[in-house]
């Protein structure tokens, strides 16, 4: 056990900027990750053991989050990178785990910025080696330069699919075909709003224009059906879909591939702010559960912040700007900001939240989840991808009176695995509320347990 | 490193090259880079079979959420192959199921 003025978790955009602003308000700041370098998913670095002068281009955002990372380091902020932060205790009291031992830091303030993961998307064929998250491509190829595949398929939803395309060419792989969930039609309908925001749109654009000149088809409409294949994926079909994201029979498409990137959007990481007993309210333009705040960034647990990814997915820019806030937030709790003027600095960060925010809305507006998406799996298709439970084990618990994801785990073990019901929960929340014909917001969601990660027997057993 | 792999960039621009066992054959790789990667970058798709349904599983998420990217390693069942580093001479099993504490006796 041992004190802390300021625990951040998670070292990407959202929990570096506020460990930055807090740090430099004179809080002593302790951030834990749980990868060995800080960074997240977003500003993932070459590994230390490659030699950064013989490929002398590290992409824009490793170079931006490098920066970060040293001003963090040199404003003396303790860094615990390695260590899994498992479980919040009374509020305030985080339990953080190594290898080896785990300690509990009692904190007078705690920012979370867990991030997101990947929405998963049970369909036929969804666990076949070779089928991957569009994260999970990116961090292979920006964090390890290694492709997933030579031929590989890319479909989901949203602007991350272009990235992903984007590095799959110039890692000389062929790009099959990229299937965007959405229409993309009567897109200048947005253009005034789109208009506060070119360099988004240009970058978009040149990633656009970049798969037009490798003659990748752009398959706009279309979701993947099933992913096939016995040992490992050989190939997917596709079809068009409505704007609910279901597809539409009698248009199916057989494509070949080695590799399948999915990524149907993002969802936030809520295990440590359920844990400590924060409100969540259902964000419809989401999709998904987030954090509820106030306008810096508190949680309705005092002195509990929650920034980032890990309270609505938004992206780094806003991610940035969260953090700045709650780092202020921290300061002016611990009592650092005293007969300073810090809320003309808050506003203005306040201001170019609401600028980006105007961004978000357009993207979720046009990159619109359609939950559609959840009828692809059928009865024998894996849902639990831990506990092998398929689709058709949770209907049958849901048959015989299960109402509840909580109901439908205990029957069936369904969300009892080692990823503690991260891959399984959305979907199964969507398949509760489709046979009970409630709202997805009345299916529940699993109750938290700790450890929110795997930690060993061999670290709970050190702890004094 | 063979042309045939998959790794995006020449091995100049890598760690040193190291060797590590996988069910006790040689693998060439990289200092830095993760299980996960050095056995993508192989072609080598599955990291274990399942308990249930012995189906052949490997990397999805990539960032150790899922924790599908399971293998056993000097002895040690369920390690996230995405988060693993590789060293030089480890060890490295297919996991069958919910693997053996080999490490234990």
């Amino acid at each position: 056990m041992r004190a802390a003025e300021c625990v951040v978790v998670g070292g990407g955009p959202a929990g570096l900027a506020a460990a930055r602003t807090a740090a430099r308000h004179g809080v002593r700041v302790t951030l834990v990750d749980d990868n060995a370098e800080l960074g997240g998913q977003y500003y993932r670095q070459l590994p230390a053991a490659f030699p950064g002068t013989v490929e002398a281009r590290p992409v824009r955002e490793q170079a931006e989050g490098r920066r970060l990372m040293d001003e963090v380091r040199s404003l003396g902020v303790e860094v615990m990178a390695g260590s899994v932060a498992w479980g919040i205790f009374d509020q305030r009291t985080v339990a953080v785990a190594t290898q080896d031992e785990t300690r509990r830091i009692v904190a007078d303030t705690v920012v979370l910025a867990p991030g997101a993961y990947d929405r998963p998307v049970p369909f036929p064929g969804w666990t076949l080696p070779g089928v991957l998250t569009a994260g999970g491509a990116q961090n292979l190829m920006k964090g390890y330069r290694v492709l997933p595949g030579r031929r590989v398929l890319v479909v989901g939803s949203g602007p991350l699919l272009l990235v992903v395309a984007h590095y799959l060419l110039e890692g000389g792989a062929r790009v099959v075909a990229l299937c965007e969930a959405s229409p993309m039609r009567n897109l200048w309908r947005y253009a005034h709003r789109l208009l506060p925001h070119l360099n988004f749109v240009q970058q978009g654009r040149r990633y656009r224009q970049e798969l037009i000149e490798a003659r990748v088809p752009i398959l706009t409409g279309h979701v993947i059906l099933r992913a096939t294949g016995t040992t490992e994926v050989t190939g997917a079909a596709v079809a068009r879909c409505d704007a609910d994201w279901s597809p539409i029979p009698g248009s199916e498409l057989m494509l070949e591939a080695d590799a399948v990137v999915v990524g149907y959007g993002l969802v936030s990481s809520l295990e440590l702010s359920r844990l400590a007993g924060c409100e969540h309210r259902w964000d419809q333009a989401q999709g998904g559960w987030v954090p509820v705040r106030d306008r810096d960034m508190q949680s309705t647990v005092p002195g509990l912040f929650i920034v980032g990814d890990g309270a609505g997915v938004a992206g780094a820019a806003v991610a940035l700007e969260e953090g700045h806030l709650a780092g202020l937030g921290v300061a002016q709790r611990l009592g650092r900001l005293v007969g300073r003027d810090h809320s003309a600095e808050a506003n203005r960060a306040r201001g170019r939240l609401l600028h980006l925010q105007g961004f978000r809305r357009v993207m979720d507006e046009i990159f619109r989840f359609g939950p559609g998406i959840y009828s692809l799996a059928d009865e024998q298709t894996t849902l639990c991808r831990c506990e092998e439970v398929t689709v058709g084990e949770a209907l049958v618990a849901m048959r015989e009176g299960g109402r509840h994801v909580n109901e439908v785990k205990a029957w069936t073990r369904v969300g009892m695995g080692r990823c503690q019901g991260r891959m399984c929960g959305p979907a199964l929340a969507h398949l509760v509320a489709r046979e009970t014909g409630r709202p997805v917001t009345e299916s529940g969601v699993f109750t938290p347990r700790p450890p929110a990660k795997p930690v060993t027997l061999a670290a709970l057993a050190s702890e004094g | 490193m063979t042309q045939s792999d998959l790794r995006m960039s020449p091995p100049a621009a890598r760690g040193r090259a190291l060797r590590i066992l996988v069910d006790g054959q040689p693998l060439d790789c990289h200092e830095g880079e993760s299980l996960a990667a050095a056995l993508l970058a192989s072609g080598r798709r599955f990291t274990r079979y399942t308990a249930r349904a012995s189906e052949p599983r490997g990397y999805f998420c990539g960032m150790g959420v899922c924790h599908d990217c399971l293998v056993t390693v000097e002895g040690l069942p369920n390690v996230r192959a995405c988060l693993t580093p590789v060293r030089d001479g480890l060890r490295v099993e297919t996991q069958r199921g919910l693997g053996e504490w080999g490490g234990l006796s």
